[in-house]
């Protein structure tokens, strides 16, 4: 039986939730980063604790964040990328992709930043260190362009399979709209799902995809 | 919507012999649609949750004969389009209106489907009569109750004025 | 289509593609599914059929604009994104708000977090067949639709907040109008609780369906109720409280297995526990501004205006240029009803937001949707779905 159906009726069978550990203050947590990778404080976050790792050590730095017993950041909220082609003094750079991190035992809250090159923007995937990453990359790819080595489906995910370009870049003109004709058939995505569990597709069958989307001719030109 | 007249041969005004009899077709016809709209809720966003206002009991919108809400489109003949239509939509949004079969009425509620709302952007359709014909507009970011339930009102009258001598038709 | 096997055998799987205009779906969610008989053997689902362009829209207005786009982040809650991003914003200016805004933004984010659970749960019974809970629930609904109306005109999508504080002081009998919500609410959750906790077709569509593990909901990243669902006691009003969470009486709701049974029960009586909050809260609700006296985010009294020249110019700029958050990246977070809602904003000085990045709590319940429906019945997979509380506005953004 669940909590939820407890044989004594509770009115509300609901339990106080074990409280969280404090954990190391924020300037222990700093300094221990500092001196296990040479990390640097980013500059731009006084709020929160935030580095800066560089993208070759990445999965190293988050591994180590994961399964080091006094830290403990089980979960990856988010990976969020960032344009910096129009931020004031801005020097280095052009993008950078941040990963917030938390941890579930102790009161620990991290933000870690990989600065990426315009010419090289390449990230090592993490997907298979933390679930969550595998769809917050896709969506950052899909926005920003930046790849991510390794990953196993880096396909559009908030913009349609024939859009062109990456619409949260500074450059690309926010109204500058692209019609779908026809929506993504996802064959390629199911075959690849089954061949992951071991399915060899032998005939996908007949994948009626649709006529292409035209304007109605009784709508406005 | 373009209309187009049927060739006088097969006319049901000459089938049926007078203009009074063919009025008094129209009536009986006319009275059992506007009456029987089976609305198909295309609810993609907030507006969507409004409509769901509208088809509970408070606001209750089979007083107009519409509450059974068919999520097939060959059973409806009232698509509402409740929410933003983006590009990705699109498709799926055209492939739906050319399932439904004739007499079919399309009512776009709220900013986004009308206009594309707020949201003129790169991925937004600004109004989604650029895809399907639309019969009746609705304003508003989410529209009231109170206005898709005019937006009924409204359609029953315009399917009052409607005659079976004249076929709805997309295209040539 | 045809396939071979893992095991070497031929078979025949069935491709169907569920969505994105399908009831179950919400209208824009899809899944391509492999059918082996009723079995899901692999699937992919797929979303963006919502994308609005949130995160390039905020970019083109002030830091004042964005509000109305946060509440069609979350429609069904509105009020928690709206706090939710003046509260970011507020962290940035270091502002604290006076304590009968932070009563207020307390009572709002609860009844926020009660509606959103009653249209999660309505809908996912609805997909079940259980069509009169959607009713109860409704008209409960239409009860604080009328109480957030003479709050502040909105039913839907309400804007309530403002950087610093309240877009308006609540009503003088506000306090008693909640109080009445809430009996209607609580009597609402105790007749759906009847119907549906010990009724034998409920608990069989839901009972060890779509079970999710501890660490799977980890690892993707879950927060809310689904995480606590699958055992895992965590609550931002617990962990890292704010607004004077912790000197409130209240429990999280912790289920055992991570089914679907498990994640609907725990909404039903998270609304419980939230009413307890809302009740304490309007006892506590005094007489004071609800909105911060900072310069920097409020504007002056009128009579000051008329009067003094400092003044005047803080009241011009603050309606032209809006506000101005100290250059730099933060990131705040409040436990909206789906989980962890953050906002991680980028200010570059000026007065249009640089970057906001939304942490939107669905998008992890989501991206686990395909391997949490492997293995299960279609029906199952209709099922799991409402209860992970997809809301496409803030998933797609």
């Amino acid at each position: 039986m669940s909590v939820l159906t407890r044989p004594d009726g509770a009115a509300t069978a609901a339990v106080r939730a074990h409280a969280i550990k404090p954990g190391l203050p924020v300037a222990d947590l700093e300094k221990l980063l500092i001196e296990r990778f040479a990390v640097v404080r980013d500059p731009l976050n006084p709020w929160d604790l935030a580095v800066l790792v560089p993208a070759a050590r990445l999965r190293e730095v988050l591994t180590f964040l994961r399964d080091e017993p006094a830290l403990r950041f089980a979960m990856l909220l988010d990976v969020s990328g960032i344009d910096y082609l129009s931020f004031p003094g801005h020097t280095g750079p052009r993008y950078a992709v941040t990963y917030l991190m938390k941890s579930l035992e102790f009161r620990h809250r991290l933000a870690v930043k990989v600065q990426v090159d315009e010419n090289a923007a390449a990230v090592p995937s993490v997907h298979d260190l933390f679930g969550s990453a595998n769809w917050a990359e896709r969506e950052t790819w899909d926005q920003y362009g930046i790849d991510f080595t390794g990953h196993p489906n880096l396909k559009r995910l908030l913009n349609h399979h024939e859009f062109i370009g990456h619409p949260l870049r500074k450059d690309y003109p926010c109204q500058k709209r692209q019609k779908l004709s026809v929506s993504d058939p996802m064959v390629d995505q199911l075959t690849a799902r089954l061949e992951a569990k071991g399915f060899t597709v032998v005939d996908m069958g007949d994948v009626h995809q649709g006529d292409p989307i035209a304007a109605s001719p009784g709508a406005k030109a | 919507m373009t209309f187009k007249q049927i060739p006088a041969g097969v006319s049901t005004e000459v089938s049926l012999g007078d203009a009074f009899v063919t009025t008094r077709v129209d009536a009986v016809v006319n009275w059992a649609r506007r009456n029987s709209l089976w609305p198909f809720p295309f609810g993609t966003a907030c507006c969507g949750i409004e409509f769901m206002g509208v088809v509970s009991s408070v606001f209750d919108i089979s007083r107009f004969g519409a509450e059974l809400v068919r999520f097939s489109p060959r059973q409806a003949d009232l698509l509402i389009i409740a929410g933003t239509i983006t590009y990705k939509q699109a498709p799926v949004l055209r492939r739906i209106y050319e399932q439904m079969c004739e007499p079919k009425w399309v009512i776009s509620a709220g900013a986004c489907a009308t206009s594309g709302g707020f949201y003129d952007c790169y991925c937004t359709v600004p109004g989604m009569d650029e895809i399907i014909p639309v019969d009746i507009y609705i304003a508003g970011c989410p529209p009231r109750p109170e206005s898709f339930l005019e937006a009924i009102v409204q359609l029953q009258k315009k399917i009052d004025g409607e005659s079976l001598a004249e076929q709805k038709a997309i295209g040539a | 289509m045809k396939v071979i096997s893992p095991a070497g055998e031929h078979i025949d799987l069935l491709a169907v593609n569920v969505g994105p205009s399908h009831p179950a779906t919400h209208g824009t969610l899809r899944l391509f599914a492999a059918l082996d008989g009723e079995t899901i053997v692999a699937g992919q689902c797929e979303m963006g059929y919502l994308h609005r362009g949130f995160e390039k829209m905020i970019e083109q207005g002030t830091y004042s604009q964005v509000l109305p786009y946060t509440d069609r982040l979350n429609y069904c809650s509105a009020m928690m994104n709206n706090i939710g991003f003046c509260k970011a914003v507020e962290k940035m200016f270091a502002v604290t708000v006076p304590e009968r805004c932070v009563t207020l933004r307390i009572i709002l984010l609860e009844l926020s977090r009660i509606i959103d659970h009653m249209v999660c749960t309505c809908a996912n019974l609805v997909d079940l067949g259980a069509l009169t809970n959607f009713w109860y629930f409704f008209n409960v609904r239409e009860a604080v639709y009328k109480l957030w109306e003479k709050l502040c005109g909105q039913r839907l999508t309400n804007t309530v907040t403002r950087i610093g504080g309240m877009y308006r002081d609540a009503y003088p009998t506000f306090g008693e109008d909640v109080l009445a919500v809430c009996q209607r609410i609580e009597q609402a959750v105790g007749e759906v609780r009847g119907l549906i906790e010990k009724n034998r077709i409920f608990v069989d569509r839901t009972k060890d369906v779509g079970i999710v593990s501890g660490e799977d909901a980890i690892s993707f990243g879950w927060t809310g109720p689904c995480l606590r669902a699958s055992g895992i006691d965590r609550d931002l009003r617990k962990d890292e409280p704010y607004y004077g969470y912790e000197t409130y009486d209240f429990d999280t709701v912790i289920g055992t297995s991570g089914d679907t049974y498990d994640r609907i029960m725990c909404r039903m009586i998270e609304m419980g526990e939230s009413l307890r909050i809302v009740r304490q809260a309007v006892a506590r609700l005094k007489a004071g501004p609800v909105n911060a006296a900072d310069a920097r985010v409020s504007l002056p009294s009128r009579e000051r205006v008329y009067h003094d020249m400092e003044a005047l110019i803080n009241s011009f700029k603050l309606v032209y240029e809006g506000v101005r958050p100290p250059a730099g990246e933060c990131y705040d977070a409040l436990e909206a009803a789906n989980g962890e809602l953050g906002f991680l904003i980028t200010s570059d000085g000026g007065t249009n937001p640089y970057r906001i990045k939304v942490r939107p709590p669905c998008f992890t319940q989501f991206a686990a949707f395909s391997d949490m429906i492997e293995g299960e019945l279609l029906a199952d997979a209709v099922a799991a779905l409402g209860s992970i509380n997809i809301i496409a506005g803030e998933l797609d953004r």
